[in-house]
């Protein structure tokens, strides 16, 4: 039963996180249409400056080196950690962002994350290399000793709390001018720049508040399970998080939820478990990227805009003050093309 | 009568191609001025040169009193600079009223803190514009069709678009880049209604890139005509037809040889 137990809250806490990245990449792409193909790095920078935030000192005499070993309490680290994300969005966005858009963005996001990813692994200095950090230090260190089963619990209630905060964020910030703005500029970038906007400041606001949103969901990530090495933030990582974007529904935050739902929890975390096969362990991974690499192509071929698109603004209207006095004009065209749509 | 715009001695090249050689000229306060000349002449170059899309190589661009030359595209448009493009580049993804709210500078939710926190303040204020904007697009016929995506409308129906967009936008000048291009006749008409109304009523200057010789008589009381990057001749539509260059440069030489033989 406790280990049934166990694993639900497991899965929780992955559908959790997964959605935090989602919604944090919905607001760079689905909201700002910002491509960027190294969400994952996000993930893993939020995930690394909170352990060096929270470890203690690094012990060379068990071969272990990373840097700082501040040792702070943990929500101290935490927030840390969130910054350091949020920062590295920042200057991936001074490169990227003044002049770069669409695919040409995309490829020097996706180059940075490799190149993130190479320099943390191979420089045994920054983060331990390729062996990764262990033992970091979680919230609630006892319980988690103790009754692994309990922590698993509380941390499915304070992933879902802050999930859920950052759900109300993201919807605050969607149905917002900013948002209209970011909206307008995943439309036509020069167009909102010709009517007076600083789209530079825009996107970058939505770079920087996806990143920092990621980096949230890679602290609570390592918070659980109290390590974290390259091999658990590969390319491939990123792509899981695009495609329960796109399999849900980009510009859409319920669609964001529902395919975090879908592709990390059902396809990626469930099948996980599958019994493996001897003979060729790699297997059920290798099924799994097919199934989920098919979802998206079936997705983007049934439903381009995702199983729950991207919801029509409503807004409060009064009726025209003078709604029979249509202009000469006005009533004409009115008429004449309406009947066009 | 002070300038509004002026456009002196410009210079614009793309690698060898001088796409605008020397071009000047004035464009008076309250006023539709027109921009004409053949294809190839430069005035949509010249369009984006004032808009800030274009930089020039020399000279200056002097709008409502400032040397906007050095300026970003948004800083011009900041300054109550608005332009329209030969294409309609409306915001297909949302609707006809987001288009419009969209545009309006100085909304208090467009800073994060009052998006995320203060959402009361900023919904009152949309709810003014909404009000506003359905007013714009009653004029322009498009009420109906508020709450369909802009990608959904008529070639014709997102020409009217993008003029509600800018009107949205309260410029003190409209750079209209061939603003009836592809539109039917009974539309041109009710555009250029439109414009002559909006200048009669709100003193907008406007300087507009057009070939329909009809509708510049209509609407424009000054023409300004430029051929191989710089500018021919400037006058009234009437002095104009009786210059030789000017029905040469935009008619060709075969004209030349009838209206001499």
């Amino acid at each position: 039963m406790s280990v049934v137990l166990g694993y639900l809250a497991t899965i929780l806490v992955t559908f959790f996180t997964y959605n935090i990245f989602t919604l944090g990449l919905n607001i760079q792409f689905g909201y700002a249409g910002i491509l960027n193909f190294t969400v994952i790095t996000f993930m893993a920078m939020g995930a690394y400056f909170y352990a060096v935030f929270v470890m203690p000192p690094a012990n060379a005499s068990n071969q272990v080196f990373y840097i700082l070993g501040l040792h702070w309490p943990w929500p101290l680290a935490s927030i840390a950690g969130v910054v350091a994300s949020g920062a590295l969005g920042y200057l991936i966005g001074l490169i990227a962002l003044k002049r770069l858009r669409s695919d040409y963005l995309a490829i020097v996001t996706l180059a940075t994350g490799t190149l993130l990813y190479g320099l943390s692994g191979d420089n045994n200095k920054l983060f331990d290399g390729w062996a990764g950090l262990f033992s970091v230090n979680q919230p609630f260190q006892s319980v988690a000793n103790n009754h692994p089963n309990t922590f698993s619990w509380i941390f499915v209630v304070i992933s879902g709390v802050v999930m859920l905060a950052v759900w109300w964020f993201a919807n605050q910030l969607y149905s917002s001018p900013l948002g209209r703005s970011m909206r307008a500029i995943r439309e036509d970038q020069d167009v909102v720049d010709a009517f007076g906007k600083n789209t530079f400041k825009v996107r970058m606001l939505a770079m920087v508040i996806g990143s920092t949103i990621v980096g949230i969901g890679g602290v609570l990530t390592i918070q659980y399970i109290g390590a974290l090495s390259p091999a658990g933030w590969t390319t491939g990582e990123t792509f899981v998080v695009w495609a329960a974007l796109l399999v849900g529904g980009r510009g859409n935050n319920i669609g964001a939820m529902l395919g975090s739902l879908l592709v990390a929890v059902i396809f990626n975390e469930g099948t996980r478990y599958l019994p493996q096969v001897s003979s060729s362990p790699n297997l059920v991974p290798d099924l799994r990227n097919i199934i989920i690499g098919s979802l998206v192509i079936l997705s983007i071929w049934f439903r381009p805009q995702g199983v729950l698109p991207e919801k029509k603004a409503k807004f409060y209207e009064l009726p025209l003050k003078d709604k029979y006095a249509q202009t000469f004009a006005g009533a004409k065209v009115d008429q004449d093309l309406a009947v066009e749509v | 009568m002070s300038n509004v715009l002026e456009v002196n001695d410009v210079h614009v090249a793309f690698g060898g191609l001088k796409a605008i050689d020397g071009c000047s000229f004035t464009v008076e306060k309250g006023t539709i001025t027109a921009l004409i000349g053949p294809n190839g002449a430069g005035k949509s170059t010249m369009v984006g040169s004032i808009a800030g899309a274009v930089s020039i190589t020399s000279g200056s661009i002097i709008f409502d009193g400032n040397n906007i030359s050095g300026l970003p595209t948004y800083k011009r448009a900041q300054g109550g600079l608005i332009r329209t493009y030969q294409i309609s580049r409306e915001f297909g993804g949302m609707t006809v009223l987001e288009n419009l709210l969209v545009v309006r500078l100085g909304q208090s939710g467009e800073s994060l803190i009052n998006a995320v926190f203060r959402p009361k303040k900023s919904k009152d204020e949309t709810n003014q514009l909404v009000a506003e904007a359905n007013d714009i697009l009653n004029t322009f016929g498009l009420y109906r069709l508020r709450n369909e995506y802009a990608s959904n409308l008529s070639g014709g129906q997102k020409r009217l678009l993008e003029l509600s967009r800018a009107v949205m936008a309260k410029p003190k000048m409209l750079l209209l880049d061939e603003p009836m291009a592809g539109v039917t006749p009974a539309l041109i008409e009710i555009l250029g209604q439109h414009l002559l109304e909006l200048n009669r009523s709100t003193g907008m200057s406007m300087l507009l890139v057009e070939h329909n010789l009809e509708v510049v008589d209509k609407i424009c009381s000054r023409v300004v005509v430029m051929a191989v990057g710089k500018r021919l001749a400037e006058g009234t539509l009437g002095e104009l037809r009786q210059n030789r260059d000017v029905v040469e440069a935009y008619l060709g030489g075969e004209v030349h040889e009838r209206v001499g033989g």
